[in-house]
């Protein structure tokens, strides 16, 4: 499978009134044009988050027959020809068609791997309340839908605090390349690349847990599967469009084969169940894969700002001090949009903290970076206004007014899923000490950075405005 | 005499509209609760039908719905009594609407629409009347009038949906002189420009009278 060059976010100028609510939401200036003409986007500075497309609301009129053919404007989408909602300006390439071909060939071992938040809003698309969490019936419809294997990116996001943990208290130790920024989200990190390419050294090396799985489907657990690891498709299944762009970064591959083949988005996951005509809301639940599938509460609130932040604090502290932490509900890394600090006492350590959710927030960060004067130890980045929850491959609103409900609800379903864990801390997840102690070795230990680290790259180019 | 007091109506302010299409997205997602419409754009399986629709110039964009005559003129020609003064806002009876089309001619705003009617999610189709479809018979989907009903029946009752329509828009009591915030069509809560304004006059004052007086 190529890697993707597609730009990802398109702008239908047939479609577009040229409101510019898109331009509001876009946190990075990329999309260009006049009041009431069509608008255009800047791919270079583009960060492939999807605000834009959750925002716009110039939808195809069923009246007006000077549009495109609604079929034509569908393979032009990459979208299934039984979608049946509404078109809008503002949309992202879908992947759903080349899925369902690739779903059919009995040839290929097909696995799969879900965020996170998928779990807490795949269902509002099937009619149910704001964050209704269906993690059981998700895993029966992907087996439906004919997935071999049904894994889970939380485990992923496991691994990454195991990797991610260790990194940080490497560098605190050492008092090298501080602050450390998370790098899990690829637009964030894509913004870094192009805006800010001074900080690239300050990203943890660690790849996102989506590109993690990805790695540990094709070596690990096609090795425990006995399975070639050139027949496996890898598929994730992502609230964010931007993954679709990560998937595809060139360095994003093990010995030669893909990490992650096929990235779909939350809706089309969605519009795949209902094109096979399965009923989801009846479905009864079942369980995720073994062993990718076995996951921590930590590795469960990575969706929501700030999870990043307390699932590591939740490994770190008991790494540091060898004690257990005493309270697990971190409250005060939690919250929403903006700049969020904290400083946590671990052991003898202050261990200085930011949470930045929403992109435009970051740039007074990068400031005190490049001006030596950030005092933070660990900054955790999420594009989106309230991290992956409000992503821009999440289900989109009809009503505006419902935004902060819908994210609020996704956001308190997250944390009631991570609370009823038996597990709590990644570290503890029984799956992630026996992959540690049969593949991987230790943390940042020679597998992992084989399978699990990456570099970043400055994306500057002169004259910034193509 | 009763104390009547004159039906309410929506009306945008041109200078202020940026074309967005929220609104008719707004006004098509709470008419259609019946037809499985909740939150999410992927539970719609029908074609976006407004009730107010986003107009275009070369100069000027903006939102245009019906007023709510209250002498609808639409209501005299309807052959059938499907139009209503019903609450403080003129209504149609889709159920007994015959889409004769008489109300579109008869509107001075081009408020009413026809297009098809759907039930649970399906075009509804006609139990007599049939036309040839790919050379065999089919009844025929029913049209109707749509336009603006000011959201009665859906603003009180909440969105059932998922939550509550949240009051953000503004409404415009010329009697009492002030700006009142309170529940509102849906389609003056999402304008994220806040062009739309709900309008409760009353009878016999002088608007322009009272608008002057504001202003001082």
């Amino acid at each position: 499978m190529t890697p993707n060059i597609d730009p990802i976010i398109h702008i239908d100028e047939e479609l577009c009134t040229g409101c510019r609510r898109c331009a509001a939401v876009c946190p990075v200036d990329a999309i260009i044009g006049e009041a009431g003409t069509p608008q255009r986007i800047d791919a270079h500075r583009c960060v492939v988050c999807g605000q834009c497309v959750q925002t716009c609301a110039a939808y195809a009129a069923e009246s007006d027959p000077s549009l495109t053919s609604r079929a034509e404007k569908l393979r032009q989408r990459g979208q299934l020809s039984s979608v049946r909602e509404p078109l809008f300006a503002a949309y992202s390439t879908g992947h759903a068609i080349e899925l369902k071909e690739a779903l059919a060939d009995p040839k290929r071992y097909k696995v799969v791997q879900c965020a996170p938040v998928i779990r807490v809003s795949l269902a509002e698309e099937f009619g149910l309340p704001l964050g209704t969490l269906t993690p059981g019936k998700m895993a029966a419809a992907l087996r439906l839908l004919n997935f071999d294997r049904v894994y889970d990116t939380n485990f992923g996001a496991d691994v990454t605090i195991m990797e991610e943990g260790s990194e940080l208290i490497g560098r605190v130790m050492s008092g090298e390349r501080l602050p450390m920024f998370t790098s899990c989200c690829p637009a964030w990190v894509k913004h870094a690349e192009t805006a800010a390419p001074h900080v690239l050294d300050h990203l943890s090396s660690c790849k996102s847990p989506m590109q993690m799985v990805g790695a540990l489907v094709k070596t690990y657990s096609a090795e425990l599967d006995g399975i070639a690891p050139a027949d496996i498709l890898s598929v994730a299944v992502m609230p964010c469009t931007c993954k679709k762009f990560e998937a595809g970064r060139e360095e994003m591959n093990v010995d030669g084969l893909r990490e992650v083949d096929m990235v779909i988005t939350t809706r089309e996951l969605a519009q795949l169940i209902k094109d096979k005509g399965i009923d989801f809301i009846n479905l009864p639940d079942e369980p995720f894969d073994s062993p990718l599938g076995k996951y921590s509460g930590a590795g469960t609130i990575f969706g929501a700002t700030g999870g990043v932040m307390e699932a590591a604090i939740r490994t770190g502290y008991e790494l540091v001090t060898h004690e257990s932490i005493p309270n697990l509900q971190l409250d005060f890394i939690r919250g929403d949009e903006g700049i969020r600090t904290a400083t946590v006492q671990i052991g003898d350590l202050e261990l200085k903290v930011a949470m930045v959710a929403g992109l435009k927030y970051v740039s007074s960060i990068l400031e005190q970076v490049a001006g030596g004067t950030c005092p933070y130890h660990f900054i955790e980045v999420m594009a989106c206004p309230e991290g992956c929850v409000s992503g821009g491959g999440q289900p989109k609103l009809l009503l505006e007014t419902q935004r902060k409900s819908a994210y609020q609800a996704r956001k308190s379903s997250i944390y009631r899923h991570d609370s009823n864990q038996k597990v709590r801390k990644s570290h503890e997840n029984p799956a992630i000490i026996k992959l540690y102690k049969d593949f991987l070795g230790e943390p940042l230990g020679h597998t992992s950075h084989h399978l699990l680290h990456t570099k970043f790259f400055s994306r500057k180019v002169k004259g910034e405005l193509k | 005499m009763k104390k009547e007091r004159p039906n309410s109506f929506v009306i945008a302010e041109a200078g202020k509209c940026i074309g967005c299409k929220a609104c008719e997205l707004a006004c098509f997602a709470v008419h259609n609760r019946d037809n499985g419409v909740a939150a999410a754009v992927g539970t719609v399986t029908t074609p976006v039908i407004p009730r107010l629709y986003v107009i275009r110039t070369d100069s000027f964009t903006m939102p245009v719905q019906c007023r709510h005559c209250e002498n609808a003129p639409c209501a005299g020609v309807c052959p059938v009594q499907a139009i209503q003064q019903e609450e403080g806002a003129i209504t149609i009876d889709e159920d007994r609407c015959i889409g004769c089309k008489a109300c579109a001619m008869a509107c001075p705003f081009g408020a009413i629409s026809l297009y098809k009617a759907y039930s649970s999610g399906q075009e509804h189709k006609q139990p007599h009347l049939r036309e040839r479809l790919d050379g065999h018979l089919e009844r025929k989907t029913r049209v109707i009038a749509y336009k603006c009903d000011l959201c009665h029946d859906i603003v009180s009752d909440g969105n059932t949906a998922s939550g509550e329509i949240a009051a953000a828009g503004r409404v415009t009591d010329i009697s009492k002189g002030d700006m009142t915030v309170g529940p509102v069509p849906a389609c003056v809560s999402v304008c994220p420009e806040q062009a739309l304004t709900l309008v409760s006059p009353s009878l016999g004052a002088s608007r322009s009278r009272k608008a002057a007086g504001l202003r001082l």
